[in-house]
């Protein structure tokens, strides 16, 4: 029996190699254009479209744009070139962004807490000053308009370009052009490339800058401007005949930004066996102001910070995580900070009589417990509170009217961001058998800063869009592989 | 003996397939000469393989011998993502699932004995490097061998039952994927064997005429248990951020439990001449038993010991997590089998036959590990008597899976994300061989 296997074994074997050829072939799914046509396309928006991540715009963030992402598909099915204002390799840093530089070694009192660091080489910054830099310029002829932090209460406004207006569009904005609005910059791009497609995702600052800065500075922009000036952009864009896309606001409750400090600060609390239900937290609501005195306190427990589990209904910013430490304490240190902010220098010491002037202004009275008395509150710059969030909701909703009744007039494609982030936020997002979150660092979706997306994020982001380009345009579009972006990188 | 012939016969093509050649990760792969018949062999008494197929036909039998046969299962798995990107193939790994037979008995006594020795569920797969799936699977081995001793008795010369002890006698599982660490790509590999278990497999044949026979037989379920098996990971974190990462992976040993379902089976055999022999079966395969995968991990590698608070349980986690839970939610699967074969003289015997084998997997539930798919298969076989005694059988199945799709909304609406979103297409060859020895 032996020799017969060893003879019939290598024709069994050799059967075999030659049947390993016999691959079943899947043929690839045809990527199609619909009713539309992609062969040129143009995008207007903010620092989302413009690719901005981690708390700066650089250049891996644009390279991960969005519109970045959506081009690629689009030049499946004759998209042209898409041009960028990318920074170059040697200014790759653009305006410095944060990274993530560790963790703090968890003890028995605290949890492990990431260490960001900015980024402050390879910078693009050309003049200015440190508040308000000047970035190198780019003024070849862009597809990708994305302005971080431009408002669409900000497109009719003259000098928006200029070295007095906001750096990212004086940036891209030539200097003989200095007066002309970011209205006219559409116009007169869609003048120029004759767009047969664009995306367009502005409105998102009209509500968050209310929001990120808890309601204290900032304004949400009224309904009425932003109808106004969502009509004026997109008639500006189908004007050559363009299709397009027009995206949502998110709900910004949602992100990481108001949904990190306050859950991690309960659990140290409760680690710390701190009486939650008996500790007041005092806080400021309304505008924070140099000059203006701080009569607007109100009094909650520190259990109404919302925790992990939902419970609680103030949401602390990001940027309060450095002043919780000082809870209860006599501290200035808020306040110095938002001394040097308004000024522009730290105060010389404790006895600084202009910091002391300033103090006073506000009625701030740094011996007393920092969040504990009235004379010492929390600053409203930190916190969302309920009102305030219901008047994010609130305008949040009318804004997408706006956008959603805007975008059907012209039979335009929707993007709504704002019913996908709410998903997001309650479920996660899987991709690929990766499950990503809504949540800080290990969600893999939003980067250091809490608001905007990692790569990740965006490339979820442009394959959303395309569903909805799929949905309206006949398109068949696939997307990619969000898994192949990535999320935060940890050292 | 031969499987390391066969293997080396293989050459160096060392990598290939799923062994799978009915629903699920069940390998239908009894004896030689039903494999050249599709697979049938419940309603006839061909030769000792019936302790699988249908104890109860064992004593129906008419000479004592020794049987094995090798197959060289060969699966061709290829996937595209719903997300474009080029077509996944899985490397080629060969995988020989056997079987052995030994009957006894006195010759003309109404009682036979027998042990029988199969691979009755297995499956082996490794999907491209980088792969869309890679944080579901990355690669898998499942083995289970069967050892069976069997018993069969002729109440009348047209009535016989029998029944076997199944014994799970070996059963292995590797399970590997990629695990997406913030710091890059970490490996995580689950290995373990199975602790004996024990099960049954019987049957009745009734045989009318020389002309007409028929049986039903069942086979119970086995649970596949591995109680200690071992959890190994690489790649995980080493820069600053090591501790906090790989806090989350402390396990050591796992513990999870893959039934191996029972399979219910009728069939009939008509031979309208003395030179042919058509056989027709269904069989039910139980698969609904197979709810979800669920591990759990024990065991302490001291990756958390640096940073446990104080009376915190830091031990056995995987991706932080004491227990992992997978939905499976398999469907009974149906099989129909049809399969002949015609005597030539008295040296060559040749077969045909077809099979058609319902997935057991549920749209929105296809997970790597089992790419599973209505399948439609086709065999051929031929037997060549060498001399009186000895024989050589040889067999050919093909199996082509039909196409299967899932979209990613229906991983989400079943809560099934923990695999891809894509096509998966497969096809099967199994070549094999077989040696009978009649005494």
């Amino acid at each position: 029996m032996k020799p017969f296997i060893k003879r019939t074994a290598p024709v069994l074997g050799l059967l075999g190699l030659g049947l390993a050829s016999c691959q079943p072939d899947i043929e690839a799914p045809s990527v199609s254009a619909g009713s539309a046509d992609f062969s040129r396309y143009i995008s207007v928006g903010n620092s989302l479209t413009a690719g901005y991540a981690d708390g700066g715009l650089y250049r891996e963030g644009q390279l991960n744009s969005y519109p970045s992402i959506l081009a690629g598909q689009f030049a499946l099915v004759g998209g042209g070139d898409f041009m960028q204002p990318l920074f170059t390799e040697a200014q790759s840093n653009g305006g410095g962004y944060l990274r993530l530089a560790g963790f703090t070694t968890a003890t028995a009192t605290s949890f492990s807490a990431p260490i960001t660091a900015p980024v402050t080489t390879n910078l693009a910054v050309r003049g200015g000053t440190a508040q308000n830099p000047l970035y190198t310029q780019f003024l070849d002829p862009i597809n990708n308009l994305g302005v971080p932090g431009i408002r669409m209460s900000d497109i009719q406004t003259p000098g928006y370009g200029s070295t007095q207006g906001n750096p990212y569009f004086e940036r891209i904005t030539p200097p003989a052009l200095a007066l002309q609005t970011y209205l006219q910059r559409v116009q007169a791009t869609v003048a120029s490339i004759k767009p047969t497609f664009f995306t367009e995702w502005l409105g998102n600052n009209d509500v968050l800058g209310y929001a990120t800065a808890g309601g204290a500075a900032s304004f949400i922009t009224p309904t009425a401007t932003f109808t106004t000036n969502t009509g004026l952009v997109l008639d500006a864009l189908v004007a050559g005949g363009a299709k397009g896309l027009v995206a949502t606001i998110p709900d910004v409750t949602g992100i990481p930004f108001f949904t990190t400090v306050g859950p991690s600060y309960r659990a140290s609390l409760d680690l710390n066996k701190v009486p939650v239900t008996a500790a007041p937290l005092i806080y400021t609501t309304g505008i924070l102001a140099p000059g203006q005195p701080n009569t607007r306190v109100l009094t909650a427990k520190l259990s109404d910070i919302r925790d992990a589990g939902g419970n609680g209904n103030l949401l602390l910013t990001l940027t309060a995580s450095p002043y919780l430490r000082f809870y209860g304490q006599p501290s200035g240190k808020y306040w110095r900070d938002f001394y040097k902010q308004a000024t522009g220098a730290a105060p010389t010491g404790p006895t600084d009589p202009v910091y002391n002037g300033f103090l006073r202004g506000l009625a701030v009275d740094t011996t007393k417990a920092f969040g504990q008395s009235t004379g010492n509150p929390f600053p409203s710059t930190l916190v969302l509170d309920p009102t305030e969030q219901t008047t994010v909701a609130t305008a949040t909703t009318a804004l997408n009217s706006a956008l959603i009744a805007a975008a059907n007039a012209r039979n335009l494609a929707v993007f709504d961001a704002n019913v996908f982030f709410r998903t997001v936020a309650v479920n996660g997002f899987a991709t690929n058998a990766v499950n990503n979150t809504a949540g800080y660092l290990s969600g893999n979706l939003f980067g250091l800063d809490g608001v905007h997306p990692t790569p990740r994020g965006y490339s979820v982001i442009a394959n959303e869009m395309l569903k909805a380009i799929n949905a309206k345009y006949g398109s068949s579009f696939q997307g990619v592989n969000p898994n192949t972006y990535r999320g935060v990188v940890f050292p | 003996m031969t499987v390391k012939t066969l293997l080396l016969a293989g050459g160096t093509l060392l990598i290939s397939a799923s062994a799978a050649s009915a629903s699920g990760f069940q390998v239908n792969l009894g004896g030689q000469k039903n494999i050249g018949m599709g697979g049938v062999g419940v309603g006839l008494s061909l030769d000792q393989a019936a302790m699988y197929y249908n104890p109860g036909a064992l004593a129906m039998v008419r000479e004592n011998g020794v049987q094995v046969g090798f197959n060289a299962a060969l699966a061709r798995v290829s996937f595209r993502s719903e997300n474009g990107g080029e077509q996944r193939n899985i490397e080629n790994k060969v995988v020989t699932p056997f079987n052995f037979y030994a009957s006894f008995g006195p010759k003309d006594a109404k009682y036979k004995f027998g042990v029988a020795v199969y691979t009755p569920y297995g499956s082996t797969l490794k999907y491209a490097d980088n792969w869309e799936g890679r944080y579901a699977l990355t690669e898998i081995t499942l083995q289970s061998v069967y050892v069976q001793p069997t018993a069969s008795y002729a109440i009348t010369p047209q009535l016989s039952i029998g029944a076997g002890l199944t014994i799970l006698a070996y059963g292995a599982v590797n399970l590997q994927k990629d695990i997406p660490l913030p710091t890059g790509n970490g490996h995580i590999i689950l290995d373990g064997k199975t602790k004996t278990q024990f099960g049954y497999n019987a049957g009745i044949f009734f045989k009318p005429s020389d002309k007409l026979s028929a049986g039903v037989s069942y086979r119970s379920k086995i649970d596949a248990t591995v109680e200690s098996g071992d959890v190994t990971y690489s790649g995980l974190a080493t820069g600053a951020s090591a501790a906090l990462v790989n806090r989350n992976f402390t396990a050591t040993n796992f513990t999870a439990t893959l039934p191996l379902p029972a399979v219910a089976s009728v069939g009939v055999g008509i031979s309208p001449t003395d030179k042919l022999t058509i056989g027709l079966d269904a069989s039910l395969t139980f698969w609904s038993a197979y709810r979800t995968l669920d591990f759990g991990f024990s065991g302490d590698n001291g990756n958390a010991a640096a940073t446990a608070k104080p009376g915190e349980v830091t031990d056995g986690r995987v991706g932080g997590n004491n227990f992992s839970t997978s939905k499976r939610f398999y469907q009974d699967a149906l099989a129909f089998r049809l399969g002949g074969q015609y005597k030539v003289d008295d040296k060559l015997t040749v077969r045909l036959g077809s099979s058609y084998d319902f997935t057991a997997v549920k749209d929105g539930y296809v997970g790597p590990e089992t790419p599973d798919a209505d399948r439609i298969l086709g065999t051929a076989g031929l037997s060549y008597q060498v001399t009186e005694n000895l024989g050589v059988d040889a067999s050919f199945l093909f199996e082509a899976f039909l196409k299967r799709s899932q979209s990613q909304q229906q991983l989400l609406d079943n809560g099934t994300t923990d695999r891809v979103a894509g096509t998966y297409r497969t096809n099967v060859y199994v070549p094999g061989i077989g040696v009978h020895y009649k005494f």
